[in-house]
């Protein structure tokens, strides 16, 4: 019973569009939850279903995984004008691999939840630009 | 005992000191020994004038170095008698002619001072004739490991090209190696005016390389390059052509960076001999794909931007219109980064323009153009207000400062940049001199200037050679680390052309023309600039990109009086450096 209950509610109300009949999670909740998740968790959350994926790709939950490793210091300039450049460039979710994957192994880092320093937002950034950049042809991005 | 003298060791002319051809010929004449090989017989002492068969080469070896020793060790008066009673008979017949002479020596009294021979396995085992006493090598510096400390399998702990004596190579170390240099380097104090020259790289043609250590054919495949190009130095091109074959082979022996530098140096040679040399051929859109490529594989290229983008950075530090003139435009690589940190830097963005400088293309693309529009749609996506404007020329010498349009310095702040292009100006003379008058007309904030930390540009062909070749030898070691072998291949082939230019090349044709950051900063200090210091951010950045790569480990940034260099384990490659237009002016 509980299930075609369910079903009924979200069939009647719309803004639960996002909720798959037997799921159970809303998608603003998803999203909420998301965005206070870590890089490995939106990974393993990206390939549970559509949906999930769709969330776990937004880019302001890539913008809050990225804003938890670095610290103030470490981006000179104000937060709107950082996700500006930074969406235009590739967004935040390819960011974040650049800076996981360079600085992965780094031996003065022993675990993940190490900060970022400025000299490594810096450097990512930069290859960001350029792999954005290799992607743009003559007449189009 | 000048009669045997001449037999002995031919003694060339004086005047050709080291020139084997020359002797072949005097020996050749007295003997008249066919030119053409007979069968079995090695090729290359053919050439000199021996006979010796390929499959005696070894025992002959062996024998050489015991007459050597047994020699060396005999007192004063022991040697007379082979002056004065002693016949000698066709000395050209090595073997033969080796017996005789040991037996000459009285057996009993030097056993004590013979050492003994290792055991007969193969691996210690050198068909190699006489001491390898390269007269030429003597003269040359003390040279760097050629293998730079990059993979241990192919480094040679003690190895310095000027110190090899004949028995070093030949015996293992561990066999009494104290007593065994004494004796060689005694014997070659004796021997050496006369000693044989230019014999030292011979192998036999047809015994299979594979049977020689590695190690040694590594090290017989320097001296083989380095005899050839003492060859075309003296001009013997008969001679250097014979030991381009030997290369070849001694090439195909080895692995990894040693057999690929051997290959490409050998082919500079080869065109250098028959001065074939591909001039037009060049297709720039391959050129631009090598460039790609070499651009991923390595972090030179990279580091070279960061830096020179770094010091840029801090000279445009609140200004709020910036104009950067680049000499080396190519593909842009370099502005994405700096547009981007212009854009985010606490301030805000300045309005950018550039102008790039480019070599006219032969297939009429207009690839600055191209550039130019790419960069225009990134800035726009990141809303940077920008410019661009892009200048064919042959040569930076025929730029003005008129032509770049340039504001009055009070509005507009200027930055020049030149990645490894001002070495080309040095083909011409003046031609440099002018470029950094223009330069100083143009009085920018800041100039920045990469160049390969290296001398290819002396004016005696052999040194260039010998610098080029441990130069190139440390790039390619450190290309050894890189995964991907596509990448890896094109690199090579990007810096293949660079080594046939430096070797096969003359004139107005030879472009690769590098030189050391000390002789750029003098030439820079005597033009009127003065050194601008770059910071400690670009040293950390640069240190953090070098851990991207793989193969991290053995690229070093060191900072060297305010400018940067990159280089692998000990030897730096290139040289950031940073100026502005000294205040006295």
């Amino acid at each position: 019973m509980a299930p075609t209950k369910r079903a009924r509610s979200s069939d009647e109300d719309p803004a639960n569009r996002g909720t798959h009949p037997n799921r159970g999670v809303n998608e603003d909740v998803l999203f909420e939850i998301l965005k206070r998740a870590d890089a490995r968790t939106l990974g393993a959350a990206a390939c549970v279903s559509r949906e999930w994926r769709r969330v776990a790709r937004d880019e302001r939950v890539w913008e809050a995984a990225c804003a938890r490793r670095w610290t103030e210091a470490s981006v000179g300039c104000g937060e709107e004008r950082l996700r500006s450049v930074v969406l235009a460039l590739g967004g935040f979710r390819r960011l974040h691999a650049l800076l996981a994957k360079s600085f992965r192994e780094r031996k003065t880092s022993s675990f993940c939840g190490a900060k970022w320093g400025r000299d490594e937002v810096n450097l990512s950034l930069c290859l960001l630009s350029i792999k954005c950049y290799e992607r743009i042809k003559v007449g189009g991005l | 005992m000048k009669r045997e003298n001449q037999y002995l060791y031919p003694h060339p002319d004086p005047s050709a000191a080291g020139s084997s051809s020359s002797t072949g010929g005097k020996t050749k004449v007295c003997w008249e020994d066919d030119s053409l090989p007979e069968a079995g017989m090695d090729e290359l002492l053919a050439v000199l004038g021996y006979k010796v068969k390929s499959s005696d080469m070894a025992e002959v070896a062996q024998k050489l170095e015991q007459l050597e020793e047994v020699m060396g060790s005999v007192r004063e008066d022991g040697l007379s008698h082979l002056a004065s009673e002693t016949v000698h008979y066709n000395p050209s017949d090595i073997s033969n002619w080796i017996e005789n002479m040991l037996s000459e020596f009285v057996p009993p009294s030097f056993d004590s001072n013979l050492q003994p021979l290792p055991p007969t396995s193969i691996d210690s085992f050198i068909p190699q004739v006489g001491p390898v006493d390269f007269p030429v090598m003597l003269d040359q510096p003390k040279l760097s490991p050629i293998f730079g400390g990059g993979d241990s399998s192919s480094s040679l702990p003690d190895y310095d090209l000027k110190a090899i004596p004949g028995n070093r190579i030949i015996y293992p170390q561990n066999q009494q190696q104290q007593q065994l240099e004494e004796l060689s380097s005694s014997a070659n104090k004796r021997l050496k005016p006369t000693a044989p020259p230019t014999e030292a790289p011979l192998t036999t043609s047809t015994r299979p390389v594979v049977l020689v250590d590695s190690q040694e054919a590594g090290v017989r495949l320097v001296h083989t390059l380095m005899a050839c190009a003492d060859a075309i130095q003296q001009s013997n091109l008969k001679v250097a052509e014979t030991l381009i074959n030997q290369i070849g082979m001694l090439a195909a022996s080895q692995a990894g960076a040693m057999r690929k530098v051997a290959t490409y140096f050998a082919e500079a040679l080869a065109r250098r001999i028959f001065n074939c040399y591909p001039q037009e051929s060049i297709n720039p859109s391959f050129t631009d794909l090598l460039l790609m490529h070499f651009y991923e594989t390595c972090p030179y290229l990279k580091f070279a931007h960061f830096t020179a983008n770094q010091a840029i950075l801090e000279a445009f530090s609140n200004k709020k219109k910036v104009h950067v003139i680049d000499f080396s435009m190519n593909q842009g690589m370099q502005w994405p980064a700096l547009m981007q940190a212009l854009a985010l830097r606490p301030g805000g963005p300045p309005a950018f323009r550039l102008t790039g400088i480019g070599p006219p293309s032969p297939d009429n693309k207009d690839r600055l153009r191209e550039v130019g529009l790419r960069l225009a749609q990134l800035a726009e996506t990141i809303h940077v207000d920008f410019e661009f404007r892009g200048f064919v020329a042959n040569s930076l010498a025929d730029l003005d400062a008129s032509m770049l349009e340039l504001k009055p310095s009070e509005t507009e702040s200027v930055a020049v940049n030149s990645v490894f292009e001002l070495h080309r100006l040095l083909a011409r003379p003046g031609a440099v001199e002018k470029v950094l008058t223009v330069i100083k007309e143009i009085k920018p904030e800041i100039v920045t200037v990469v160049e390969q930390e290296a001398n290819h540009n002396g004016p005696v062909f052999l040194d260039r050679f010998t610098e080029s070749l441990h130069y190139y030898s440390t790039m390619f070691d450190s290309l050894e680390g890189s995964t991907n072998s596509q990448d890896k291949v094109m690199s090579e082939v990007y810096l293949g052309r660079q080594i046939c230019d430096v070797v096969a090349c003359e004139g107005l044709d030879r472009v690769e023309r590098h030189e050391t950051l000390e002789q750029w900063r003098a030439r820079f200090g005597s033009a009127g600039f003065e050194s601008v210091h770059i910071g400690s951010n670009a040293f950390k950045q640069a240190r953090m990109l070098l851990d991207l790569f793989s193969g991290g480990d053995g690229y070093r940034v060191e900072e060297n009086n305010g400018c940067l260099m990159l280089g692998w384990h000990t030897r730096p490659l290139i040289a950031t450096s940073a100026w502005r237009i000294g205040s006295s002016q």
